[in-house]
């Protein structure tokens, strides 16, 4: 649930990204963070493993303008996505107000985004959240892989895999090259606001 | 495809899964490999091609090997655990935010740096057995059981803490070994009188809600579950609210009605509870005007 700060007037909001190890919840966030340095304030924070590059959590809260007079921060963190940090997703997901799920498009990855996904339903769950009611949006990253002829599952089977009950918006993208990363969260701070604004019944 | 094909076609994903460090899927790539090349009579140079790739998976292997034997926690520096401190503490209690930070450090598993704060707390006297719990927790996931019987020992022998309050922390001990499957001596308890053991076996109750999921056993929505966050606790009671609209749910709910089945989600843990609605109120002004307010008295002794 949004922090609100009602004495500095600011409305802290958190979105999380979700995702199977090596998904590219990271590449996403720096990329953000390199195309939109201007608007972010504070730094970002990744956390390396040994063999890997294991992100505990981003940092980066970026000036979204006002909502009747509040100034509105969104927080972006990403989760560890190997198996053995459960306990940490869970605490990252504390206070989550929106959610990018990030899917590898390698064919290879089929299964671990199944698995990724029904841990997050279970996670949001536990801390009172429904995934089918908090704002969320699914991102197929790695599409660039198919120019270089590498075998990656077409979109319509990763919707029918991951989004045919969830319906969330979904978007095609490679962090990598940063194609489709801005319309991801573009698209997830406006569900999150207008959940919101419905919250606080300023709509309309 | 030819097999010279195939081979090309797969050493290819193999590099791409290793730079991507989908290191399992790259070993699987490179034994694929080796099978069509020992199967392929028609290739030049077996030996020689499937040396090259037997040494490609060797570091493939080795790298996993790394990664299998590596801590599985970073090393983090000072500010970056303040940063978990600061950005992972959600109540406006000094006390429980200091509590939840602590929390925080253990599950981002930076368990000495989580015991040095539950310590600092517990000599501070913030909610005993709450955060003497989460010492023997921290110990048993970064030391040894025997430590954790040690400390436990120690808490007995100094009798910095209550026997209320030990007694409570050696049920947890022992439920905690048992679960674990660890056989341990644990120190016993002289069977000496209890002393305010009321005051200290009512700490657990009032550790913060964030959350609460109820079963409905009556109404238009009986046998569902629903989840509210709570707005307000005072000790055993909570408040949440019920928008105006849901008049289904609204329906589903009387003052007086007992509830068998309370989920409650607090930032230490979940646990289960029953208990009884014992308010429910139209809110009449503010912004959440026409909503109502439930209070429901949670009994924390339930099993």
């Amino acid at each position: 649930m949004a922090n609100f700060n009602f004495k500095e007037r600011v409305i802290e909001c958190k979105i999380v990204y979700y995702g199977p190890g090596r998904c590219g919840k990271t590449t996403n966030l720096e990329y953000v963070f390199k195309a939109f340095k201007k608007t972010t304030s504070g730094d970002m924070v990744s956390i390396d493993t040994k063999g890997d590059r294991t992100l505990f959590f981003d940092f980066l809260p970026m000036g979204l303008g006002k909502i009747r007079g509040c100034d509105v921060m969104i927080q972006l963190y990403t989760v560890p996505g190997q198996q053995k940090y459960s306990s940490t997703r869970k605490m990252v997901l504390k206070g989550v107000d929106g959610v990018v799920f990030v899917a590898d498009s390698l064919e290879v990855r089929r299964k671990a985004n199944l698995l990724s996904l029904k841990d997050l339903q279970g996670n949001l769950k536990e801390q009172g959240h429904s995934i089918f009611k908090l704002p969320l949006i699914i991102q197929y990253n790695k599409r660039d892989l198919a120019e270089e002829g590498f075998p990656i599952l077409p979109e319509d089977v990763l919707e029918r895999d991951l989004n045919s009950k969830l319906k969330a918006p979904s978007f095609a993208a490679s962090a990598v090259k940063g194609t489709g990363v801005w319309p991801t969260l573009k698209e997830c701070m406006k569900l999150t606001l207008l959940e919101l604004q419905k919250e606080l019944k300023w709509a309309g | 495809m030819s097999d010279k094909d195939r081979i090309r076609s797969l050493l290819k994903e193999a590099e791409l899964y290793k730079k991507q460090s989908l290191l399992t899927q790259s070993k699987d790539k490179y034994l694929n490999v080796l099978q069509i090349i020992e199967s392929s009579r028609q290739l030049g140079n077996r030996e020689k091609l499937m040396d090259a790739v037997r040494e490609k998976m060797r570091a493939v292997e080795e790298k996993l090997t790394e990664i299998d034997e590596a801590p599985e926690v970073p090393e983090l520096s000072e500010s970056q655990h303040n940063l978990i401190r600061k950005r992972f503490s959600f109540s406006k209690d000094k006390d429980k935010a200091a509590i939840e930070g602590a929390v925080a450090l253990a599950k981002f598993g930076q368990y000495e740096q989580a015991l040095e704060q539950f310590k600092k707390l517990l000599k501070q006297g913030v909610l005993p057995v709450v955060v003497a719990k989460n010492i023997i927790t921290c110990l048993l996931s970064f030391s040894t059981a025997e430590a954790a019987v040690a400390q436990f020992g120690q808490w007995v022998s100094r009798e910095s803490l209550s026997r209320p309050q030990l007694k409570q922390i050696r049920a947890f001990l022992n439920s905690t070994f048992e679960k674990k499957g660890i056989k341990a001596e644990i120190p016993k308890l002289d069977e000496a009188p209890a002393e305010g053991g009321k005051e200290d076996e009512e700490e657990d109750a009032v550790l913060d809600l964030s959350s609460i999921s109820i079963q409905l056993e009556s109404g238009p929505l009986k046998g569902e579950t629903v989840e509210f966050d709570v707005t307000f606790q005072s000790g055993n009671s909570v408040s949440v609210i019920i928008p105006a609209r849901r008049k289904d749910l609204l329906a589903s709910v009387k003052t007086g009605m007992a509830l068998s089945d309370i989920q409650c989600f607090s930032p230490i843990g979940f646990f289960r509870a029953n208990g009884v609605l014992f308010g429910k109120t139209e809110i009449k002004d503010g912004p959440k005007q026409g909503d109502y307010l439930l209070e429901i008295a949670i009994n924390a002794d339930s099993p």
